[in-house]
């Protein structure tokens, strides 16, 4: 019922914004989605474990990254509303829209507990951030828009496949059930090569949401182009998205004979994943690509934190909360970067720190955290998944793993320096100065900090919540 | 008759791995469309009539007639009939799809169940990586566009094989057939076909620069 009155709120409120074209009214129907959005995490902190409509589940997995979600929702529409200013109603009304569609979408998959259920809303983001990332309507966001729909469509194929081959394994249960629960019951009896089958193809086809190797490079182009707060939202909300998908799959596997299997090709993933990640940061041309592919690394390293087994999850987990709030803190500052330059081409742009000192600093703190360099709060994931790798003798990942993070902090920090302190290489372009925004200053310096807390401190209701979210069914 | 069907299926597939003209392309992906539709039918005739009108309907006006004829009116429009002269020769190209066909054979002899329904995976999978193969092997933006549906098609073809046991199944695999088809055709129409007339994938690259 309560999920019930969310989605037909969300209903209301989107007709409400499909027919009154006043800016204005658009705004307050935008905040008043973000106050439906709110009240349904708290009802899902005050009623954990219910199951409502049938396919969805208030469980703590969904509860921690539906508050994530809900926290970068309201700092992606503040600064949505400062970055659109300039733009007609028409174009704004059609952003407001496929954002709220595309919250309610994650939401919906987040706390689904059917695959097909989770698949088709998956599906779903697909068609509204493309709405998203087309938004300037120019050349390179066609570009990206295609690219960004063919390759989530050839992966949700793909991931399809999977789903299929998994119901192929199960027909002899009759009236088997695609929950994730039933699943974890029933698939210990099923032949062994339709589940790896399935893994690959489910592994594959999420790749693209959780912007992992090797269908990466949708969310890349995405990120590009796209406005640095719908970034930002692709770079931590949709990918959390991708993992809470193909987690509650892992989980569901992880009790079959094939988990050991898994965990090698996880970890393989990883590492192809950073390879790739250092292969770009060596000769990034552009500073928001450079950040898609950091997202890139540091989800390499979450997929090697997750294919070491249960004793690693909890980094794992804690490694994509840090991420959400450090990623799209350095997101949002791009928007006041780009407005002093007009540019995010490294060689172009450049001396940020002179021309906009405070957004410089935030720029360069949150350099220094999403390299996890302390005090930041994927320090201690990634040291635990480290001295993990390092206990159990994998020495060959260890050394591998921390030679291509070697490159990636070299390439990602040479660039960070030459847009804070260096002149332009390539001197084209016209600086604009004073580009501050209190607003979005202050929300940047907020999840950066709260980013650095984790480093020190873990509430203990944030590590009781993890390892209830990383439990199998 | 469903194996006459599926081994006339991966006909169609080698052949579309050698074509090297786009309205080849078109008419073989109308025929997968009325092969489907003659599957669906003698597969799923113990289905309720609803369900069952509703997937021949897809089939039939949408595979066979709708999506070649929203193939054709791009091609008028965009006036490119081949592949591009760099793409992999089709000697090659159906080499690799031979390849896909072997991998195909070696993992459905691995898994269990009825002749019939490991035919309908092993097809499926072949068409899977002719798809693949196309996309990877291609430069013209209308070759993937074909890729693309011929994984739609992997993707209907194997739900056909689980369909009795599970319809819902199937009506997904319709949905999103229906749903990114339209998308990827309709972007394809609107936009991709007029903008970027010669239809070269080096042309949407500039986003690396």
């Amino acid at each position: 019922m309560m999920l019930l009155i969310y989605f037909g709120i969300t209903i209301l409120l989107l007709t409400g914004m499909l027919l009154f074209r006043r800016r204005k009214v658009i705004t307050i129907l935008m905040l008043a989605f973000l106050l439906n959005q709110s009240g349904l995490t708290a009802i899902i902190w005050l009623n954990p474990g219910i199951v409502q409509m049938k396919y969805f589940v208030f469980d703590p997995l969904a509860s921690l990254f539906l508050s994530l979600l809900t926290v970068i929702s309201f700092t992606t529409v503040i600064h949505g509303l400062i970055n659109l200013r300039s733009d007609s109603t028409r174009r704004y009304q059609y952003y407001q829209m496929a954002l709220t569609g595309l919250i309610a979408s994650i939401t919906a998959a987040t706390l689904a507990n059917h695959l097909t259920v989770v698949w088709i809303f998956v599906e779903a983001t697909t068609l509204c951030v493309s709405v998203l990332i087309y938004h300037e309507k120019n050349r390179l966001t066609l570009e990206a828009v295609w690219k960004y729909i063919f390759v989530c469509s050839v992966g949700i194929a793909i991931a399809y496949f999977g789903i299929l081959f998994l119901g192929l394994g199960l027909r002899e249960n009759a009236g088997f059930d695609l929950t994730f629960r039933e699943m974890a019951l029933i698939l210990g009896d099923t032949n062994p090569l339709y589940l790896k089958i399935a893994f690959l193809f489910v592994l594959v086809g999420y790749s693209t949401k959780i912007e992992l190797f090797p269908m990466h490079t949708a969310g890349v182009d995405a990120n590009s182009v796209a406005q640095p707060q719908v970034s930002a939202f692709i770079s931590t909300a949709m990918v959390n998205l991708g993992f809470v998908a193909f987690y509650r799959v892992y989980l569901v596997f992880s009790q079959t004979q094939i988990a050991g299997w898994m965990n090698h090709i996880l970890i393989l993933t990883g590492i192809l994943s950073i390879l790739t990640a250092a292969g770009y940061m060596l000769k990034a041309r552009h500073a928001k690509r450079m950040f898609a592919y950091s997202t890139l690394e540091i989800m390499g390293l979450m997929a090697i934190a997750l294919g070491f087994g249960p004793s690693a999850h909890p980094a794992a987990l804690m490694i994509l909360i840090v991420h959400t709030l450090i990623k799209s803190g350095l997101f949002y500052q791009l928007s006041q970067f780009f407005r002093t330059w007009h540019s995010y081409k490294i060689k172009e742009t450049g001396n940020y720190f002179a021309l906009n000192p405070h957004g410089g600093l935030v720029l360069m703190a949150g350099s220094m955290l999403i390299l996890a360099i302390p005090p930041s709060g994927l320090f201690l994931p990634e040291w635990m998944v480290f001295v993990s790798l390092a206990g159990a003798g994998q020495w060959l990942v260890l050394c591998t793993v921390l030679a291509l993070l070697g490159f990636i902090v070299y390439g990602f920090s040479t660039r960070m320096l030459h847009l804070l302190f260096s002149r332009p290489i390539e001197g084209r372009l016209e600086a604009s100065e004073n580009q501050t925004n209190w607003y979005e200053i202050t929300i940047q310096w907020v999840l950066l900090a709260v980013a650095s807390l984790l480093c020190f401190y873990q509430p203990p209701f944030l590590l009781a919540l993890i390892h209830a979210a990383i439990q199998p069914f | 008759m469903e194996i006459i069907l599926l081994v006339v299926f991966a006909f169609s597939l080698f052949y579309l791995s050698m074509a090297e003209r786009f309205r080849t392309y078109t008419a073989l992906i109308a025929l997968q469309g009325l092969l489907l539709f003659g599957l669906a039918c003698f597969r799923l005739r113990e289905m309720n009539v609803a369900n069952l009108v509703f997937l021949v309907t897809e089939t039939l006006l949408f595979k066979a007639i709708a999506v070649p004829f929203l193939m054709y009116r791009i091609l008028n429009r965009i006036q490119v009939n081949r592949v591009h002269p760099d793409a992999l020769p089709g000697f090659y190209a159906l080499l690799l799809t031979m390849a896909g066909l072997l991998l195909s054979i070696f993992i459905t002899r691995r898994l269990d169940g009825q002749l019939i329904e490991r035919t309908f995976m092993l097809i499926a999978m072949l068409a899977l990586f002719t798809g693949v193969i196309l996309i990877i092997t291609h430069r013209r933006i209308f070759s993937h566009l074909v890729g693309f549906l011929v994984i739609e098609n992997a993707v209907f073809l194997f739900s056909l094989a689980v369909g009795m046991d599970a319809p819902y199944l199937v009506n997904i695999g319709v949905l999103l057939d229906i749903v990114v088809s339209i998308l990827i055709l309709g972007l394809f129409m609107g936009r991709i076909g007029t903008r970027y007339s010669d239809m070269e994938t080096d042309n949407l690259a500039d986003l690396k620069h």
